[in-house]
């Protein structure tokens, strides 16, 4: 078995898409028709298009339940998940530029220093610069 | 603590405070893992990296594993297997990365690349063209 592809659920794919390679730099990789407007969709790091993959897959439309977690986990700041960056400070200060909301500054922790973002799809993403 | 903070930054701030209050100690085992990434082809060992932090070597031992998870040994070898990745990829023959990133042995250095990335370093080369 291996770790080919982490799930994202968000509520639009096209803007997803949009915000997860243009503001945060991904590649797409992946893109095809499912039936009913959804897609299988994937993107990948520029720097490591043959790593994992980042599934954005449009669950909370299709299942409430899916909704209701991903909206709880939001509304408490949690993210759905986090990617790693060589510094947390210099990403943060790109992403501000580029218009992207952050719920918590750069913070150290011990041996990491994170941050976290608004993905605009319903999801709180969290930056992790390993110290 | 803001109000204004989110559930998660609180918890991030509450967790920082029980597990990471020691600036000093977390400072030592930070350099050295900068130690390691910027000598990781080096003949690294307990003795040399507790000489460079001033710290004993099992204490060493059991704070580099209390914040990174891992013992240096084995933030040692991920380093090399990850150098050796960009090597190989850069067109390196197997024999002249395996000493590139501090391995000795070009067969241990062949087992121990498919034990972590799942094929040798030559199938991984022959992958990335």
């Amino acid at each position: 078995m291996r770790v080919r592809i982490v799930a994202i659920p968000v509520l639009d794919q096209e803007q997803a898409l949009k915000f997860y390679t243009e503001k945060l730099g991904f590649v797409k990789k992946f893109d095809i028709p499912l039936g009913g407007g959804a897609r299988w969709l994937t993107v990948v790091a520029q720097e490591e298009q043959d790593g994992p993959e980042v599934s954005l897959e449009p669950a909370p439309n299709h299942f409430e339940p899916a909704k209701v977690f991903q909206k709880s986990l939001f509304d408490a700041g949690i993210p759905y998940t986090q990617f790693n960056v060589n510094n947390t400070q210099e990403e943060y200060d790109r992403l501000v530029q580029l218009g992207v909301e952050f719920s918590m500054k750069p913070t150290e922790m011990g041996t990491v220093k994170v941050a976290v973002f608004n993905d605009t799809c319903g999801n709180n993403i969290q930056i992790i610069e390993i110290l | 603590m803001n109000p204004k903070m989110t559930f998660y930054e609180k918890e991030v701030h509450r967790i920082k405070d029980i597990c990471y209050s020691n600036q000093a100690q977390i400072k030592a085992i930070i350099q050295i893992r900068k130690y390691i990434d910027n000598n990781f082809d080096a003949n690294l060992n307990l003795d040399l990296l507790s000489r460079e932090c001033l710290i004993s070597k099992y204490h060493l031992l059991r704070l580099f594993k209390k914040y990174y998870g891992q013992t240096p040994k084995q933030y040692l070898i991920d380093k090399r297997i990850a150098k050796s990745k960009e090597f190989l990829k850069a067109g390196m023959t197997a024999t002249q990365t395996c000493l590139t990133v501090g391995f000795e042995s070009p067969s241990s250095f062949s087992s121990l690349f498919k034990c972590k990335v799942g094929m040798t370093p030559s199938e991984f080369q022959k992958s990335n063209f």
